[in-house]
């Protein structure tokens, strides 16, 4: 009887720790669905999340044609104006093209700002693919400066074959300017900046810069 | 920021009952509703009849179970079946109740996904509304017509005209063409708030730090409304959609007066710049 | 067999005269440290009557608001309209919280788990006591500091979903939120451990010839549930501490300002929040399973299938979760995906509806009071089941989401039918666990009050949902007036049966007649009517051998 019952704890605990070593995975699986989430978006376009490419297609430009708008938006805590210089712009598939918005910071005083983007419809996410980005870095203005920022980007003429995005004819391409976290934005900005040192940097420049494009 | 009223008796309620038969009957829910509201838009059309058939198939199950509850008490109970059998096994009966739910299951996806990829499509857009939910009142801009924009916030109770609904009243109801297909972009500028007018079919998130996309047709003139549908904080109840349909050419009238009426209304920004003279 | 005979009184009450057994602790002694399955049974049950005053006062003040359109209660006085609409939405939050962490999972896992997997598979107590101890003190003390989140700078009002941006730093400064954080994560443990704890007694712990598939349907639903538990919670946990890091020390996990994704934790959450739903239901699915073959004095039917529709339904739950998240603004194909997973839940839900009903069939049915309680859980499931199939479907619930007819929806399909299967419960096993039969009038009348009660309350909220009236809010367009009055009135015959229902337990402790080992005659099979009732202090320590016994299949 004592044998049994001694026999019995020990597989109690045995169990108890494979039990307790699910659970555990469980909460590491939580915290892995971070950038697990984040590499899923990334690279399936989830969410209408762009594409990151380091140079153009390839390939040549077709033909055909697709409109991208332009979509801004400030949060409400930085003291800037925000817009796209043209609403919209039709562009050929495969061919790289640089876009400008304005950026006005209206304080006075010198403020940061970070972008968050996305584009919509979401399944032209994987399709979308930016090559150099204002929004790959932090982004500083002097108080009551006003900039421009590029973008330039592609659409990839794939998106004429994949029958789920026949119907995309317009592509709007957002952005959200915040207030960069104090602490240089430790969280969010490090797969930006890393991936800005290798594209040429192209924003922001001063109104009187760059040629516009397109 | 709101002015809340008083207590409303059960007999002051009552009382609405009669005004309820106004110009646009079908924008917003009738007293004791019980169904939907009459579909306004391509979509909704489409999710009234989808119902149809999940309501028949619905009524059907609780019918069924039902009536099988009832005969099992009757035919079964104590007094009336003495001597239970001793059944437990019926393959061909369990068979049935998992091959018959998987044919009606069919029976429903097939409509539904058919539904979902018809809602999800964006073709022949004309124009483009932006909606941005704040706490507590959304801010409605027109990027194809200037840019123009402004916000829309509840009136309180005790500033409400003859006529109009109760916490479905805003001060600019956001002004759309018919008969136009209409892309519908959605941000915040703090918390989730969620963007609903029901006659129109249209429920979406609106989410900081990004965009939705969606698309309405409005089939005929009419105001619809809507509330914020997603908990967004302590004014949650009270951040109403009005969403006023007029013909094309009311709209156009209507764009020309409002690019003046809001110009430079789209928060400080636009005056500061002129303030500090960009470059 | 024990010859002394103690009561493990449910109520509260100190089981005090013991009889002679002199080796464990008495008075609150008993209590505090106590390791008996019984005794943390019935702690467990107490502590689900305690939270189901105050979670059942929050929702009858959220009826009593929205029976008249405009604002009822403001307790804050003219002026103070915004504290008390964040009060209303902390009513919501709590009513949620409470109810699902403090009244439903206790009573079902906690207090019948704990009571009857043992006695059912013939096990002398649980696999670790003294963890069964901790697990209970660790869900006291996160009610408590759940109230005390609830009266706290305003109290956290994010609904029970906490969606960031609403819930970080920005929109709820205050330590409400932190306190609510770490309320659920003190009740994770106690759940994770709890799991462990039912999982292990169920594997090891089992009587000789009681094998995996002659377990009675209630071992196996918690069984079941446990592992649902032991899976989802720490994700929930993991979240949580997501959002305590991004409110307190300045992680941006969900905070798109610094390249977070809000949207991320509706992902986390629902993935819990989905499991979580079944955690609730499944138990309940148990104790009807055992009281409709118990009075239907037949065998269940189709036991296997039984069996594994639930394991299949743990699993498949696993894999639905952003049907939650419709309208979000999530990829198309992502949501296609969603509908068809979450519209296959219907086939082994079926299965067990049918099977219950082929269980009665041709039985020779006592229609006591668990077997009511236990038929009104069948239909308030199918009824809700069904809402559930067309809600499953993304393109039609950009009508339903986030309206009242959800709200009716999951009442109807987990909320009440999880009420029912403790009442269920309840009444199939009072006698076992304090020795004496309930008011057998006084309980019809009960199951009949509350019928109709929250039949009145739920089925009104379907219209006003369709018409378009949103969840969460503490004032309503007045065209809604007509059906939330409906609704309103459902609520006091409901609260008024809940009394009743407190009267029955008070007079069942103090009045109702003794009852024998086996009240319910032939029908119940199952090894705890073995014992005599009230169960003594010590079972099984001399297992009972199962293995000449004929399989319950
Ligand atoms: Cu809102």
């Amino acid at each position: 009887m004592t044998a049994t019952r001694t026999d019995n704890r020990k597989k109690n605990r045995l169990t108890a720790m494979v039990l307790f070593t699910v659970a555990g995975s469980m909460v590491g699986l939580a915290f892995a669905a971070v950038p697990l989430y984040k590499l899923f978006c990334q690279v399936t376009g989830f969410g209408g999340t762009p594409r990151i490419a380091a140079q153009a297609p390839a390939a040549a430009p077709t033909d055909r044609t697709i409109t991208v708008r332009f979509d801004a938006n400030v949060n409400p805590a930085l003291p800037w104006r925000f817009e796209p210089k043209k609403t919209q712009v039709t562009v050929r598939a495969g061919e790289p093209t640089v876009a400008y918005y304005r950026a006005t910071n209206w304080s006075d005083a010198p403020v940061t700002g970070t972008a968050t983007f996305n584009v919509t419809p979401f399944k032209a996410g994987e399709y979308f693919s930016k090559i150099d980005c204002f929004c790959f870095t932090e982004q500083r203005l002097e108080a009551g400066e006003e900039v421009a920022m590029g973008v330039e980007f592609f659409v990839d003429p794939e998106i004429f074959n994949d029958p789920n995005t026949q119907d995309v004819t317009a592509i709007t391409l957002s952005y959200t300017f915040y207030p960069a976290a104090k602490g240089k934005g430790k969280k969010g900005g490090k797969p930006r900046q890393a991936k800005a040192k290798q594209a040429k940097s192209l924003g922001p420049v001063s109104v009187a810069g760059r040629p516009v494009k397109g | 920021m709101m002015q809340r009223l008083t207590i409303l008796a059960p007999m002051t309620a009552l009382s609405f009952f009669g005004a309820a038969g106004n110009a646009f009957a079908g924008g917003r829910s009738e007293p004791w509703q019980m169904w939907f509201q009459p579909a306004a838009s391509p979509v909704m059309e489409r999710i009234i009849e989808f119902h149809n058939l999940l309501f028949v198939i619905e009524v059907s199950i609780v019918t069924l179970v039902l009536g099988l509850m009832c005969y099992i008490i009757v035919r079964f109970n104590a007094k009336a079946n003495p001597v239970p059998t001793k059944t437990t096994h019926n393959t061909l009966l369990e068979v049935v109740w998992t091959g018959v739910p998987l044919l009606i299951l069919m029976v429903i996806a097939v409509p539904s996904l058919n539904l979902l990829y018809y809602a999800d499509r964006i073709e022949n857009i004309e124009m483009t509304l932006k909606v941005t939910g704040n706490q507590w009142f959304w801010t409605y801009s027109y990027p194809d017509h200037g840019g123009f924009e402004f916000d829309s916030v509840i009136v309180p109770d005790d500033e409400l005209k003859e006529g109009q609904p109760r916490l479905l009243t805003v001060d600019n109801e956001v002004v759309l063409p018919v008969e136009t297909n209409i892309r519908l972009l959605f941000t915040s500028s703090d918390v989730i708030h969620n963007w609903a007018v029901p006659s129109l079919g249209l429920k979406l998130d609106t989410v900081a730090g990004r965009i939705n996309e969606n698309w309405m047709r409005i089939n005929k003139e009419g105001d619809y409304y809507g509330m914020c549908s997603e908990l967004c904080g302590i004014n949650h109840g009270f951040m109403p959609i009005h969403v006023k349909a007029v013909s094309k050419a009311d709209f156009a009238e209507w764009v020309e007066t409002a690019r003046k009426e809001f110009a430079g209304a789209g928060g400080p920004a636009p005056v500061r710049v002129a303030e500090t003279g960009a470059r | 067999m024990m010859a002394d005979q103690e009561t493990a009184v449910a109520g509260g009450h100190d089981g005090g005269h013991d009889g002679g057994h002199g080796h464990h602790p008495t008075g609150w002694r008993r209590w505090l440290f106590s390791t008996n399955h019984k005794d943390i049974g019935t702690m467990y049950i107490v502590l689900s009557l305690v939270a189901a005053l105050v979670g059942g006062a929050m929702s009858f003040w959220i009826r009593l608001e929205l029976l008249d359109p405009g604002i009822q209660f403001n307790v804050f006085g003219a002026g103070e309209e915004a504290a008390y609409f964040q009060f209303y939405n902390v009513l919501v939050t709590g009513h949620a919280f409470i109810m699902v962490f403090f009244v439903v999972m206790p009573a079902l896992i906690g207090g019948f788990g704990n009571w009857f997997v043992p006695l059912m598979i013939g096990a002398p107590d649980m696999a670790f006591p003294r963890m069964n101890n901790v697990s209970f003190w660790l869900l006291a003390a996160a009610l408590v500091l759940l109230l005390v989140a609830a009266f706290t700078q305003g109290g956290p009002g994010t609904g029970w979903t906490i969606y960031p941006p609403l819930s970080n730093a920005d929109f709820h400064p205050g330590a409400a939120v932190d306190l609510g954080i770490l309320s659920l994560h003190l009740a994770g443990a106690s759940s994770v451990l709890g799991a462990i704890n039912l999982i292990t007694t169920i594997f090891n712990m089992r009587a000789p010839g009681m094998t995996i598939h002659r377990m009675p349907l209630f071992c196996w639903s918690i069984l079941v549930t446990a592992f649902l538990l032991l899976m989802a919670i720490p994700v929930l946990a993991g979240g949580l501490t997501m959002l305590l890091t991004d409110r307190n020390f300045g992680t941006a996990f969900f905070d798109a300002a610094r390249g977070g994704d809000p949207v991320l934790w509706q992902h986390i959450f629902w993935f819990f929040g989905h499991p979580e739903v079944y955690i609730i239901i499944i138990p309940a699915f148990g104790i009807v399973s055992q009281v409709v073959s118990t009075f239907s004095r037949k065998p269940i039917f189709g036991y296997l299938g039984m069996v594994y529709a639930m394991v299949f339904i743990g699993f498949v739950g696993f894999v639905v979760w952003a049907h939650h998240m419709y309208t979000a603004g999530l990829d198309v194909d992502t949501r296609a995906y969603f509908i068809s997973a979450s519209l296959v839940i219907a086939v082994p839900t079926g299965i067990k509806i049918f099977s219950w009903l082929a269980t009665m069939w041709g039985g020779s049915i006592d229609f006591r009071v668990p077997m009511m309680f236990a038929c009104g859980f069948i239909f308030l499931f199918v009824m809700g089941g069904v809402t559930g199939v067309a809600l499953a479907n993304a393109g039609m619930d950009i009508a339903f989401h986030d309206t009242y007819f959800v709200v009716a929806h999951f009442h109807y399909v987990m909320a009440i039918a999880a009420v029912f299967g403790m009442f269920t419960g309840f009444y199939y096993w009072i006698g076992k666990m304090c020795g004496r039969q309930y008011p057998r009038v006084l309980a019809r009348i009960h199951f009949w009050s509350f019928f109709i009660g929250v039949n009145v309350v739920f089925f009104p909220q379907h219209f006003s949902g369709m018409a378009g009236m949103p969840r969460r809010i503490p004032d309503y367009p007045d065209n809604y007036w007509g059906w939330n009055y409906v609704s309103s009135i459902g609520a006091f015959i409901t609260t008024a049966s809940t009394l009743l229902f407190f009267f029955i337990v008070w007079r069942t402790l103090t009045a109702g007649e003794k009852v024998p080992a086996n009240q319910w005659g032939e029908g119940a099979t199952t090894l705890e009517w073995t014992v005599e009732s009230p169960a003594p202090f010590h079972t099984f320590e001399e297992l009972p051998d199962m293995t000449d016994k004929q399989a319950d299949e």
